[in-house]
């Protein structure tokens, strides 16, 4: 196999490659091979860790808190197929667009919107479902449920705030630039502070408002001002010909802004409101600190557990393995939006 | 330490603001409103609720966490537990609401729970109308400060640990309540400080100090967590006062009271005998058998006499409670006991009648 025709020519410049990048002088010797040794040894025993001294059990036997919180275990299936039609959401958005059927493609963004009132209706229930409190839900659902209601209600209103702060209202504009401002002066937690402690306070006696719902506010009102700041930066890059073209062709403010500032403008801000998407995902994590069982709160109270005392390291390197897999499945899908509207651009 | 101040500054303010209660008129976000026009006791609207929202840790060793099938149990649970089954007859109508310690007083006075059972130390701030404004039940657990040594080290008391060093966690009370009393006591020592749980636990472990302090629950758990448990005794003096209790909003005399006495009425079940296992039997001897005649055990049981009524709970509140999670000495054998991972001596925490701090005053 060694003879065959491709492996030869391509083995050699690898080879040849290889001594050049790592081992082209002494000094470069020593660096390479002391940085292979820090490395391997930090790798072994790390790996000497994960699978011969952690104990695994405090991951193994509560996965289902993990996934679903406290959500009732009859019940759990609404929570799987919430999960699942997801999982399938993000499959079809992830894959080639000539395998879909076109009714499929045309209907995937409406879906994407669609996904949060469905996953509302299967796990607050109604509608024949049996309903489930608020604070039965947990785990990896409640964070992706918070990061999911977030980006929906951040995205229209960081649009609606950029376009509000290049109006030509003066008193609109200064209304939006003092919130925008205002919001980013601020840091998250005391935003989630206020939503948390403050506004039970200021409401009458006897009168409650749901803490999920009051965290999911909390957080899109402060990511949509970030997300006004992206969107104005891809109103700014339209060269101002564009829209005298569309003057002078007849269309109506709303109508330019619909069909020439602001699909060119969120393609432009496209890679700056995905950060902001998967920032937001992080960011659900420090309603731990506000008493959410999302899933770094519920990991908190799994450690509480007696049985499990003293079993950190293990929570939190699994913890960031579902927080790594499911920041990269975001970034993945912000990359093939970013590819299908770049093809749809060279049409 | 930043949210907590944080969060203590917003509650003044929002104290200062309450007035202006347009708040909630602008946002009309509010859902579910039933303002009292009159106001009812918490009592009367758990009752007609059905379901006790209690606060809780949800995250503390031995106090309250999450098992596997979901359910929060712990000490702190169990109150929670007791105080459903005597109002409601249910230990299982309890809503839990985790709260952060700079979360708690807030839950509690805008309504979000109705009892708070969340080892919080009973002060005189936390108490009083210019404080926090609570209302304490009776104390559930003494902590205190303790001091952590190695078994083989022989050490009994702190005049034992002179010219050693411990380790302490920076910034907390620990350090200074450690200094208060050895300076008192005139014996010298080092101190040794880290940031953090795990880092001071490993520099005990490694042998760069004699003893660790913190509180005694907390040095407890950390112990649990160690290869070789059984090498660490926990010393008996005591360097602080932690006593922690459940706690009600302030003016509403009539809710307290009805917590107060469930809490009660479990230490006093363990002072009579009466286990969740034996209860039916002591109800049944009560009633009809050999202790008919026993009128203070009928009228705590509830067959005689309208004590519970006066709580404005089932005269047989006790029962329903000590049914449902045990006496004081069965939830704290449960969580705490010697069986348990996070095995704390009984200590203070014991009945009067066996040298500890608990003490029920008379069903009368």
């Amino acid at each position: 196999m060694a003879e065959s025709p491709r492996s030869g020519p391509w083995s050699r410049p690898l080879l040849r490659q290889i001594r050049r990048g790592l081992f082209a002088s002494p000094l470069d010797t020593v660096i390479t091979v002391v940085l292979a040794v820090l490395c391997g040894g930090g790798l072994w025993s790390f790996l000497h860790w994960v699978f011969l001294q952690a104990d695994w059990a405090v991951v193994v036997e509560n996965i289902r808190l993990y996934i679903h919180g406290r959500f009732p275990v009859e019940q759990v299936w609404r929570s799987w197929s919430w999960l699942g039609l997801l999982g399938v959401l993000c499959l079809a958005t992830l894959m080639p667009a000539r395998m879909l059927p076109r009714p499929v493609l045309r209907l995937l963004p409406l879906l994407w919107i669609l996904i949060l009132p469905i996953g509302l209706l299967l796990l607050a229930g109604g509608l024949g479902f049996e309903p489930v409190k608020s604070r039965f839900w947990g785990g990896l659902q409640l964070s992706l449920l918070l990061t999911l209601g977030t980006v929906l209600m951040a995205l229209p209103l960081g649009i609606l705030l950029a376009l509000a702060r290049r109006s030509s209202l003066p008193l609109l504009r200064w209304l939006t630039t003092g919130y925008i401002e205002l919001t980013r002066g601020m840091p998250l937690i005391a935003v989630l502070f206020f939503g948390q402690l403050m506004i039970p306070l200021f409401l009458p006696e006897g009168w409650t408002f749901n803490r999920v719902l009051r965290a999911v506010l909390s957080l899109g009102f402060f990511v949509g001002a970030y997300m006004a700041e992206d969107v104005r930066g891809g109103l700014q890059s339209i060269p101002k010909t564009q829209l005298e073209a569309a003057r002078s062709l007849g269309l109506s403010p709303l109508l330019t802004v619909a069909l020439v500032e602001l699909p060119q403008a969120l393609r432009t801000a496209l890679p700056s409101l995905a950060n902001q998407c998967v920032a937001s995902l992080q960011s659900t994590s420090l309603l731990a600190y506000l008493g959410l069982i999302e899933l770094l709160g519920i990991s908190r109270s799994i450690l509480g557990n007696p049985s499990f005392l003293g079993r950190h390291l293990e929570v939190y390197i699994w913890l960031a393995l579902l927080y790594w897999a499911v920041c990269i499945l975001m970034t993945s899908l912000a990359r093939r939006l970013e590819r299908t509207l770049k093809v749809s651009d060279h049409h | 330490m930043i949210g907590l101040a944080l969060s203590s500054t917003l509650f003044m303010l929002a104290k200062s603001l309450k007035p202006l209660a347009v708040v909630p008129l602008l946002l009309g976000l509010a859902s579910c409103a039933t303002a009292p026009t009159e106001k009812v006791s918490l009592l009367e609207q758990v009752k007609s609720r059905g379901e006790l929202k209690c606060g809780i840790s949800g995250g503390l060793p031995g106090f309250s966490s999450l098992n596997p099938e979901g359910a929060y149990t712990g000490l702190d649970v169990d109150i929670c537990r007791a105080v459903a089954a005597a109002a409601l007859g249910d230990a299982d109508s309890v809503a839990y609401t985790p709260l952060t310690a700079a979360q708690r007083f807030t839950a509690l006075s805008s309504g979000e729970i109705d009892l708070l059972s969340r080892n919080t130390t009973q002060t005189l701030s936390r108490d009083s109308g210019g404080g926090n404004g609570l209302t304490f039940a009776p104390v559930v657990f003494y902590d205190g400060q303790g001091v952590l040594v190695r078994q083989d080290s022989g050490a009994t008391t702190l005049e034992d640990l002179a010219n050693q060093t411990f380790c302490a966690k920076a910034g907390t009370t620990t350090e200074r309540n450690l200094n208060d009393v050895m300076q008192a006591r005139g014996i010298p020592f080092e101190l040794l400080n880290f940031n953090e749980d795990q880092d001071r636990n490993q520099a005990y472990l490694d042998e760069r100090c004699a003893a660790m302090t913190a509180d005694r629950s907390s040095l407890n758990s950390a112990r649990s967590g160690f290869e070789a448990p059984d090498e660490h005794v926990i010393l008996d003096e005591v360097l602080s006062k932690e006593p922690l209790a459940p706690a009600t909003v302030d003016g509403d005399a009539q809710w307290g009271d009805a917590v107060r006495w469930v809490v009660y009425g479990l230490m006093a079940a363990e002072e009579w005998g009466i286990t969740q296992d034996n209860i039916d039997a002591q109800v049944a001897s009560a009633t009809s058998g050999a202790d008919q005649e026993n009128a203070a055990l009928r009228r705590f049981l509830g067959i005689e006499g309208d004590l519970g009524s006066k709580l404005g709970l089932p005269n047989d509140f006790v029962v329903q409670a000590v049914g449902a999670v045990g006496n004081y000495g069965e939830i704290y054998d449960r969580h705490l006991g010697p069986d348990t991972p996070t095995f704390i001596p009984r200590g203070l925490n014991a009945s009067y009648t066996e040298g500890g701090l608990h003490y029920a005053p008379p069903f009368n």
